[in-house]
């Protein structure tokens, strides 16, 4: 039965037969010549066409060995080598992913269409993964689960927020519009970024429980704070004092409560959202402006008082200094 | 202590060396296996010249599949028994670990190559159904309090379309062994724990698998690889069958990593596991092959390699018991 199989398998070739594109080997140790991924590389290239690009800051590391003693990375033997070493055999495969981590981002990005059907869980990650053409099983490839799906959101919004930022930034450089006001700026931006949030609505407190487990802290802090950081570079922050601190974790602050209030919100298009979101910034530019006016206020005080000790000692005649 | 019992294993070992070359070559006498020929002829031209190992002994390829298939074929009947005795159990743990790691979605195709009794199998199956059912009652309890447009909906589809969508998914296990033995046994396990749907036994041979390309997603080889002659063949077959995005994964004894450990494991291995092969299943030769074989095979990284070397990406391994068994996974992409 083998051998009849055989006989199908090389009558197949022949005839150029099978939809799957399939480069042969003659010997397994060949290895650097097939770097390349086999599958649907037509479609993924459709995908790679319309989606966003792949954000420079992402964090997961797909290649850790379970064992307690760190080893190599796998991937490093992929990363630094060039495409032109992917010698492509067969001229039917159109562009290829030269790296796991891009097929991995495309497996993401087509698991956030099930998202609301299946919450942000590995089901919506095999299901994505079959629309490119992989099998179910390939949803192994995250061990950290539904949290590489989140975080891959999550770094996908904050990049595209940045793009449009620095898009913003140029036009003001260029003389094509106006700066904003700092306090604009900061609304405009968490709006933005928690606009992108909407078609997720039903599931992001799912995703916000996950983002608080344990062993996905560091990183979802890390992209928090990324964020606040570019936002506020954005708006022209260049302090380099207490303040660099100060105004970060105002702004941190403002956009987690914003985005929990977001969360219960069933308001017409969150209108109810934005105004608390306008209230919060509203009362950290007062808070500032307070602060300021505190400080002028005491330096007042402390020289009135001064100037009245000093009037005291004149009349008193303690003053030896005529 | 130590060396009294020693003393009686080596008695023992001596008895039990008369009974069992007679018994061995009794069994070599009866046992006309014409697929036993076949199976050897795929390697016969040039294989009569190349050496590998059997255990320690060293042996023409050719050779090896034939004795490998003995060895099976007579520890067949005892071959659950004697798992659970060598281990003390724990190997029903690391299938389940591998099962674990697999994390099977409903609906998918699985390929167990030298299932024998087909333990992962049964062990798929019944995972994929408890998740199956936990989605169930996910979408019951979700169903309780449904919006007015579900209620529409569902009035408005006709219910073999609702029926036929649940239906699709229907995941299969195919057991596939080069042993009539074993799967005779997994067979008679299947009919007495009453699974039947889903579940098929194949006769094949890991080198050169039955199948046409891409059919499986997950392709699983629990302790046979160590068995098969040509390594790096069962490799490239398994890349040959799985779907892309397929997922190959083997569960193997390895090299363990702890020095203290591995004392204790080598003297449990070649004191302890033959003799209990002796006095549970009658065969000590297979137990002593079972024990050399694995002092034989690669360890951890270097079949990390021969892996990558057949076209698989995302390798990954992960060391169970200190390193005395290992699971490797990797994907085809």
């Amino acid at each position: 039965m083998a051998a009849l199989l055989r006989g199908l398998r090389v009558g197949r070739a022949l005839r150029g037969f099978g939809s799957v594109v399939f480069p042969k080997t003659s010997s397994p140790q060949c290895n650097g010549l097939r770097r390349g991924f086999h599958c649907a590389a037509l479609r993924l290239q459709e995908d790679k066409d319309k989606s966003i690009p792949v954000p420079p800051s992402s964090t997961t590391t797909y290649h850790e060995h379970y064992q307690e003693a760190p080893a190599p990375e796998a991937d490093a033997k992929e990363a630094p080598q060039p495409n032109t070493s992917y010698a492509d055999q067969s001229g039917e495969q159109g562009e290829e992913y030269e790296t796991e981590e891009q097929l991995q981002a495309h497996i993401l990005n087509a698991a956030l269409d099930f998202v609301q059907l299946h919450g942000w869980t590995l089901e919506a990650i095999s299901a994505g993964a079959e629309t490119l053409g992989l099998s179910a099983a390939s949803s192994g490839m995250f061990q950290n689960g539904a949290g590489d799906l989140v975080l891959h959101f999550i770094a996908q919004c904050n990049a595209q927020l940045t793009e449009q930022m620095a898009e913003q930034h140029n036009q003001v450089q260029l003389g094509q519009a106006e700066p904003k006001k700092t306090a604009e700026f900061l609304r405009d931006a968490v709006e933005t970024r928690l606009r992108m949030l909407t078609p997720y609505m039903d599931n992001w407190p799912q995703a916000m429980s996950i983002l608080l487990l344990p062993h996905n802290i560091p990183d979802s802090l890390k992209h928090l704070s990324t964020l606040v950081d570019d936002i506020w570079y954005y708006a022209g922050d260049r302090s380099t004092d207490l303040n660099w601190y100060t105004k970060r974790a105002a702004l941190t602050g403002i956009y987690n409560t914003t985005e929990l209030v977001m969360i219960q919100d069933s308001s017409e298009d969150f209108q109810d959202t934005w105004n608390f979101l306008e209230n919060r910034i509203q009362d950290i530019v007062n808070m500032a402006g307070a602060a300021k006016q505190a400080a002028s206020t005491g330096e007042a005080v402390a020289q009135g008082l001064l100037g009245a000790a000093v009037t005291l000692k004149n009349l008193t005649g303690i003053n030896q200094r005529r | 202590m130590a060396a009294s019992i020693r003393l009686l294993a080596r008695r023992i070992v001596r008895d039990a060396f008369r009974t069992i070359n007679s018994s061995v070559s009794v069994r070599i006498v009866s046992s006309s296996c014409p697929s036993n020929l076949s199976a050897c002829r795929c390697f016969s031209d040039g294989a009569a010249d190349k050496s590998t190992h059997f255990g320690f002994e060293t042996v023409s390829e050719g050779e090896k599949a034939e004795r490998v298939y003995k060895v099976f074929e007579s520890v067949a009947q005892k071959y659950d028994v004697m798992n659970d005795a060598m281990s003390l159990g724990v190997h029903r743990l690391w299938k389940d670990m591998l099962l674990h790691v697999m994390n099977p979605q409903p609906g998918i195709r699985l390929l167990d190559v030298a299932g024998g009794t087909g333990d992962i199998s049964f062990r798929f199956l019944n995972y994929v159904r408890s998740q199956q059912e936990r989605v169930a009652r996910r979408t019951a309890r979700a169903n309780q309090t449904p919006s007015w447009q579900e209620i529409s909906t569902s009035y408005m589809t006709p219910t073999e379309e609702i029926e036929m969508e649940t239906e699709a998914r229907e995941s299969r296990a195919v057991v596939c062994d080069i042993n009539k033995e074993m799967l005779k046994v997994g067979k008679q396990k299947a009919e007495s724990m009453g699974v039947s749907s889903g579940l098929s036994w194949v006769v094949g041979d890991a080198e050169e698998l039955p199948f046409d390309d891409d059919q499986f997603d997950v392709y699983t080889i629990a302790f046979g690889i160590r068995n098969v002659t040509h390594i790096d063949l069962a490799l490239q077959e398994a890349v040959r069958v799985l779907k892309p995005g397929g997922r190959f994964m083997c569960l193997e004894f390895s090299k363990v990593t702890n020095p203290l450990l591995a004392r204790l494991y080598d003297a449990y291995s070649f004191q302890m596991i033959p003799v209990l092969g002796e006095v549970i299943a009658g065969d000590w030769k297979s137990y002593q092959y079972l024990v050399e074989s694995i002092r034989k095979f690669p360890d951890q990284e270097t079949f990390k390699q021969m892996i990558e070397d057949a076209g698989l990406f995302s390798v990954r391994y992960h060391n169970l018991t200190g390193g005395v068994v290992a699971l490797h996974s990797g994907f085809k992409l």
